[in-house]
């Protein structure tokens, strides 16, 4: 079922295209992650969908409802973490929460809510003396308090340590259990290979691809790279070289001293005839392996690696 | 309702924490206040007085007669009690041990009476006063000598608009009470400010909060805190420094609470242009000390030089003062019509810079109407 769904976004910001062409639709229950170089038109898209920016041009419907008709009953429907976690730093986490929720009819129970995050702790300390994981936390207690469908998460983990990362991903999935949408951005390519149903490459305002993570690493991996080090030398190496460019799955090859490293359409079958010329030669083989593609290659496949700034 | 009491104790709990409200808001007026009065209603206790040194070297029915009057004077001491020689006196004046030499008529037919002082103070009040009082003595001695009485005489009243009179240390502590008020109002608004700049405005409009609900209550959580600074100041002004409050309280509300929120509607005008909090405190403070000089806080405008009064004239904050003292010393009544002048254009400051203040926030569309 769609819950979302985002037709031909526009928005221009001056002379500058923040946003040019954006369509999508978020599945109900999916975590569906946003990724992109900085200034490529995420969080711009994301304030879109939030109604706090009307695009220019384009349509946004959450089922049957859209903002120019349905605006409070969208803000009733959909929890936001905007990117700066703003709250009100003075307060308690306790105190911001029971605040948030009297904007809302119904809400979760505070009490629940700062178990979900993890902060029952530090309930009475002001926010201003809290950590950024925690924080962040607050901020997504925050998102959650009104018990909405739809989840926004703009950018949770960013500027944080591995351990509170991995705090908030267990967040995120204890959400997934729970069957909320959430629609995430990210710099982090593992966040979003581990967390993501579907995962959006946005680029300069625009979807560059947007597919599961597992077949969007599939697309890329028709050329896999493999390394090999050879006990001999380096005279060993050169000969093995030479026969692996005779191979019609190899692609390209480079070699360094006694390493080996080539491009192989077909990895399977390309190392099974190189160990049948070296057991022939009795070369040792001292090193062998098969590089993992992440979605890290995926990114910068379609995103390029050139300066952007 | 639920909503604005939430927002009202979350309001509340903010001001309470914040220190920097409590110190510019309460602890800085009262110090300030205090610094004042001590040095300038010190000084309007004690009445007029100046030390004098009489020569007399040829005492004669003439002298005698003035020496006679002048130790009757109250405000003039003479020094020793009694005459001393001319040299002496003027070895006093040089040293400033008296304010003044008297030197009495010489003789039956001498007709002039001196007075000498150091040129230090040639210019001063003191020697003004003094010669005054001389020029009356001489006066009343050269109608005594012709057997004239006099044909027209001063009399000497003061009048004031209101049924009381005003005092340095009532006239200070009204003034500190609208300052207070006033910079509360023009300060108080770098929350906005700050609000804005961290996305906590965008963060509220993304939920169903309803905004005018929370700057009600924002709005109510500030004129609270002015009430506590009125009364804080006047209970020190009055059990501390002696002020005479005669309150008209249907006035009083009326000038506060059109005072505090013209100058909130300022602050907020401040606060639609300003992208950080040291850019809206940089503006509120040049209104702030401009108007604190020039709007008759710790002097009367009267006092002012003349091509200044015009400026002070237009201030919102000569007419917040004024409207203060007419309601907390005056007693004057709701219905006076200067009192509805001053307060008028008070509030066309509040009302127009509020409008200004809108219409920049929804340019930038920072209030959407979403």
């Amino acid at each position: 079922m769609t819950v979302l769904e985002v037709k031909h976004l526009k928005k221009s910001f001056g002379s500058i295209h923040a946003v040019q062409d954006i369509s999508f639709e978020v599945n109900a229950g999916e975590v569906f992650t946003i990724i992109g170089p900085n200034g490529a038109g995420k969080t711009t898209t994301l304030e879109m969908i939030e109604g706090l920016v009307s695009p220019d041009s384009g349509e946004i419907r959450f089922g049957e409802l859209d903002w120019n008709n349905h605006g409070n009953t969208i803000k009733k429907k959909i929890g936001v973490q905007p990117q700066s976690s703003a709250m009100f730093d003075l307060l308690t986490p306790e105190e911001n929460l029971n605040l948030f929720a009297t904007f809302y009819d119904k809400a979760r129970p505070t009490e629940e809510i700062l178990q979900l995050i993890n902060l029952t702790d530090h309930r009475n300390n002001h926010v201003k003396k809290l950590s950024g994981g925690q924080r962040q936390r607050l901020a997504i207690g925050l998102a959650m308090i009104s018990d909405p469908d739809i989840i926004f998460l703009d950018e949770p983990t960013t500027g944080l340590d591995p351990q509170a990362r991995r705090n908030i991903w267990d967040i995120i999935l204890q959400l997934k259990e729970l069957g909320k949408t959430t629609i995430l951005t990210t710099h982090y390519m593992e966040e979003a290979e581990k967390l993501s149903d579907r995962v959006c490459i946005v680029d300069q305002g625009k979807i560059v691809t947007l597919d599961t993570p597992a077949a969007l690493i599939e697309k890329l991996t028709e050329e896999r790279e493999v390394r090999l080090s050879f006990l001999d030398g380096t005279d060993a190496a050169k000969e093995v070289c030479l026969f692996a460019k005779d191979l019609d799955s190899v692609t390209r090859t480079e070699r360094k001293d006694r390493s080996l490293k080539l491009w192989s359409t077909d990895p399977e079958n390309t190392l099974y005839s190189l160990f049948g010329f070296t057991k022939e030669k009795n070369y040792h083989v001292e090193q062998v392996s098969i590089r993992e593609m992440s979605l890290e290659d995926v990114f910068i496949t379609f995103t390029g690696k050139e300066w952007r700034d | 309702m639920k909503q604005f009491k939430e927002m009202f104790v979350a309001q509340l709990k903010l001001t309470f924490r914040e220190k920097q409200a409590w110190f510019w808001g309460i602890f800085f007026p009262v110090i300030l206040m205090t610094i004042f009065m001590v040095i300038f209603s010190g000084s309007s206790d004690n009445e007029f007085s100046a030390k004098v040194a009489i020569v007399d070297e040829n005492p004669n029915p003439g002298s005698q007669m003035m020496l006679q009057q002048i130790s009757q004077i109250p405000v003039l001491e003479v020094k020793n009690g009694k005459p001393v020689t001319r040299e002496i006196a003027e070895e006093l004046v040089k040293d400033q041990e008296v304010h003044a030499a008297i030197v009495l008529p010489e003789g039956e037919d001498a007709t002039s009476i001196l007075l000498v002082v150091n040129r230090e103070n040639e210019q001063g009040v003191t020697t003004q006063a003094l010669s005054g009082m001389l020029n009356n003595l001489v006066q009343q001695a050269n109608l005594t000598a012709v057997g004239a009485t006099p044909t027209y005489e001063l009399q000497f009243e003061s009048i004031t608009s209101g049924s009381n009179e005003i005092n340095y240390t009532d006239f200070l502590l009204t003034g500190m009470i609208a300052l207070a008020i006033a910079q509360g109002g023009m300060f108080g608004m770098v929350d906005l400010v700050e609000m804005r700049r961290k996305g906590l405005i965008k963060r509220l409009r993304m939920t169903p909060a309803n905004m005018n609900i929370f700057g009600l209550s924002d709005m109510v959580m500030r004129l609270l805190f002015s009430i506590i600074q009125i009364i804080l100041l006047s209970l020190i002004g009055v059990l501390i420094f002696g002020a005479n409050l005669y309150i008209n309280f249907p006035s009083l509300l009326i000038v506060f609470l059109l005072g505090a929120l013209s100058f909130n509607a300022l602050g907020y005008f401040f606060s639609s242009f300003s992208k950080t909090s040291e850019a809206y405190m940089g503006v509120a403070n040049i209104f702030s000390f401009i108007m604190m000089f020039l709007s008759g806080i710790f002097f009367p405008i009267e006092t002012m030089p003349e091509w200044i009064q015009p400026i002070s004239n237009i201030l919102p904050l000569t007419y917040f003062v004024e409207g203060l003292r007419e309601s907390m010393v005056y007693s004057t009544s709701v219905f006076s019509s200067s009192l509805w002048f001053g307060i008028g254009i008070m509030v066309l400051w509040g009302a127009v810079t509020f409008l200004i203040g809108s219409f920049l926030y929804k340019r930038k569309s920072i209030v959407a109407a979403r």
